[in-house]
């Protein structure tokens, strides 16, 4: 459905994401997690063809078979609300203040899909049901600041949904939420999934949350995809040194699934954009480190639950 | 800040203008006397309870000329800023949202607008198409163009960068519809505060004009052309003059207080700077 391949978001010399290919097909539950800062919200927005216009996009980006110019609103913007739809971090921000939340969330179905105003209320009213928003009848004429966090967010979940897209993107959206809420939200974004049979990519430094909804995981360090495979062989069994010491502080989650979360802290922190490391982005702060990782990238290997990039992997075979 | 506080300026400007707007509404429907009929018999008279501000040289009642005036100047007012302020707005708006050669385009128009004082330009319609209010209100509006795209395109860049903007971006909305939807109803405010200040200005143009015959015509009210006529008569009959320029000076600086307030309460960072 929509595939990456060597995509690079770089800000001149610096690179905010490096080299990323992936593919995701229909009813795909990807969680990706990593330190702050990471490229998570520069590989989401690139599969929406909305990298800020600061930074450069090379790579190839294959949208349902057809490559589309990284950043070409009159190619991406049929695409968007129908093919890909995305949820933000602050729910209050991403609603504007002075309109009614029903004529937010028409608004893609009356553009995209040419919905009459009494089509679009009916269909918004479902929505509503099904993202399990209270009132909903009140809700449409209601404003943001009148809603709670949660139901917010909700509301942004049914404007996502406003055409049926393929494929969501949360970017983190449950991180302004409470441990409930945010829990609740979560589960609802998987039975959305399963149900419209849509694609899910959650990013979040929730490890319960992606661990409870995703079944793959994609794990990010200083713009690199370090490691992925399935969500639950890759906590259970981390490969890559980077994905041992996000589990290192909490190696049981399941046990705390469902509680707020945040990812254990590493050692020391991630540096600037412009003072990665050229070779393993993880060297100078990995414990295992051998001299040539700062110089030299390692590629990626195949582990017994999906495939890492370090080079101890390459060379002691120890992918367990 | 305490939001059941409400600053002086706010206050009385609210209550000058709507005295005068009332006063201008009321004339359209109802004045003492005709403000066009003479009684020279009864020129120059004082207060009287039959005209409670006296008769000008013709014997006309001045209450009655002054309220239609004020009719006429809120008209043209309204008229200008509406118009001019419509259009810069639009060309703000499209400026911030497709940037480029776009922009440089209304921006380098509007340099050069600036360029034209009002009065000279006035001059230059009334030289071209002969003095009338039309041309004033002509006048006026083109000169509130580049002032409102201005305004708009400085408060929609700032909206641009808003999260909610990226988010209808996200579910594919096109630059127009999210200037329309999301862009102009949050730079309102700023437009409306300037509107106030410009309809203050645009009162005191007109006048202005007419004063210099390049606006209304006789027998047409008008404030300006009240003091021009009254010019000749300053030792004679002062009040004359003293009622128009009163007027005059209630509708400016009621509007200019009632601009300021409204810029005071909706962005209290912009009043502290000045
Ligand atoms: N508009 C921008 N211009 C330049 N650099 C940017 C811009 N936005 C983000 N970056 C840089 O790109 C890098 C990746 O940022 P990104 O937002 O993708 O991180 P993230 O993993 O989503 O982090 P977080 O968990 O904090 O959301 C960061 O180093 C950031 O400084
Ligand atoms: S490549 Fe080297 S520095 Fe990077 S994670 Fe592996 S061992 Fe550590
Ligand atoms: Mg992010």
């Amino acid at each position: 459905m929509i595939e990456l391949k060597n995509l690079s978001v770089t800000l001149g010399a610096a690179a905010a994401v490096r080299d990323a290919s992936l593919s995701i097909q229909a009813g795909d539950r990807l969680g990706v997690v990593g330190e702050s800062g990471c490229g998570k919200s520069m590989l989401a927005l690139s599969m929406m063809g909305m990298v800020p216009d600061a930074l450069a996009v090379s790579g190839q980006i294959t949208l349902n078979g057809t490559a589309m110019p990284p950043r070409d609103e009159t190619a991406w913007r049929p695409h968007r609300a129908r093919s890909m739809a995305m949820i933000f971090q602050e729910p209050m921000a991403a609603l504007n203040p002075l309109r009614r939340i029903g004529d937010t969330v028409m608004e893609p179905m009356r553009v995209h899909l040419g919905l009459s105003r009494e089509d679009a209320i009916k269909r918004t009213l479902d929505l509503f049901a099904e993202t399990g928003i209270r009132d909903p009848e009140l809700r449409l004429r209601q404003y943001p600041h009148q809603l709670s966090g949660g139901q917010r967010q909700r509301v942004l979940i049914a404007l996502a949904l406003a055409c049926d897209p393929a494929l969501l993107i949360a970017d983190e959206p449950t991180t302004a939420l409470d441990a409930n809420v945010s829990l609740r939200i979560t589960d609802l974004l998987v039975r959305l999934s399963r149900q419209r049979n849509m694609a899910l990519v959650l990013i979040s430094h929730d490890l319960g949350a992606v661990a409870r909804a995703t079944k793959d995981i994609l794990v990010m360090y200083g713009g690199d995809i370090v490691e992925r495979g399935p969500t639950a062989a890759v906590l259970a069994h981390p490969a890559h040194p980077y994905t041992k010491g996000l589990l290192g502080a909490r190696p049981r989650i399941e046990q705390a699934a469902g509680k707020r979360r945040h990812l254990p802290t590493i050692p020391g922190s991630v540096p600037g954009l412009f003072d990665l490391p050229k070779g393993c982005r993880f060297s100078g702060r990995c414990s295992v480190e051998m001299p040539h990782c700062a110089r030299s990238k390692p590629e990626n290997v195949n582990t017994e639950q999906g495939q890492a990039a370090c080079h101890q992997l390459k060379e002691g075979h120890n992918g367990g | 800040m305490n939001t059941r506080y409400l600053p002086a300026n706010l206050v009385i400007g609210a209550i000058l203008v709507v005295l005068t707007l009332g006063v201008a509404l009321l004339s359209v429907f109802w004045t003492p006397y005709d403000y066009t009929q003479l009684d020279i018999v009864h020129k120059f008279q004082g207060p009287s309870a039959a005209h409670w501000l006296g008769t000008d040289q013709l014997g006309r009642d001045l209450l009655s000329q002054l309220m239609a005036g004020a009719g006429n100047s809120m008209a043209v007012a309204v008229t200008a800023v509406v118009l001019g302020g419509s259009i810069g707005t639009a060309l703000g708006l499209l400026a911030s949202a497709y940037g480029g050669w776009v922009e440089d385009i209304v921006m380098r128009l509007s340099d050069l607008s600036f360029a034209f004082p009002a009065l000279l330009f006035a001059i230059m319609l009334a030289a071209a198409f002969g003095p009338s209010l039309p041309n004033v209100v002509v006048a006026i509006a083109f000169i509130n163009v580049p002032i409102f795209a201005r305004v708009a395109r400085a408060s929609a860049n700032q909206i641009w960068t808003r999260e909610y903007v990226f988010a209808a971006r996200a579910a594919g909305l096109g630059k127009f519809a999210i200037s329309r939807d999301h862009i102009l109803p949050n730079i309102a405010a700023p437009i409306i505060v300037q509107a106030t200040i410009e309809f203050a200005l645009a009162i005191l143009i007109e006048a202005a004009l007419s004063y210099l015959g390049l606006g209304a015509q006789p027998p047409s009210p008008s404030w300006g052309r009240m003091l021009s006529e009254a010019q000749t008569l300053m030792y004679l009959a002062p009040q004359l003059a003293i009622y128009p320029g009163l007027s005059i000076v209630v509708a400016v600086l009621g509007f200019g207080l009632l601009g300021d307030g409204l810029r005071d309460v909706t962005d209290p960072r912009l009043s502290r700077e000045r």
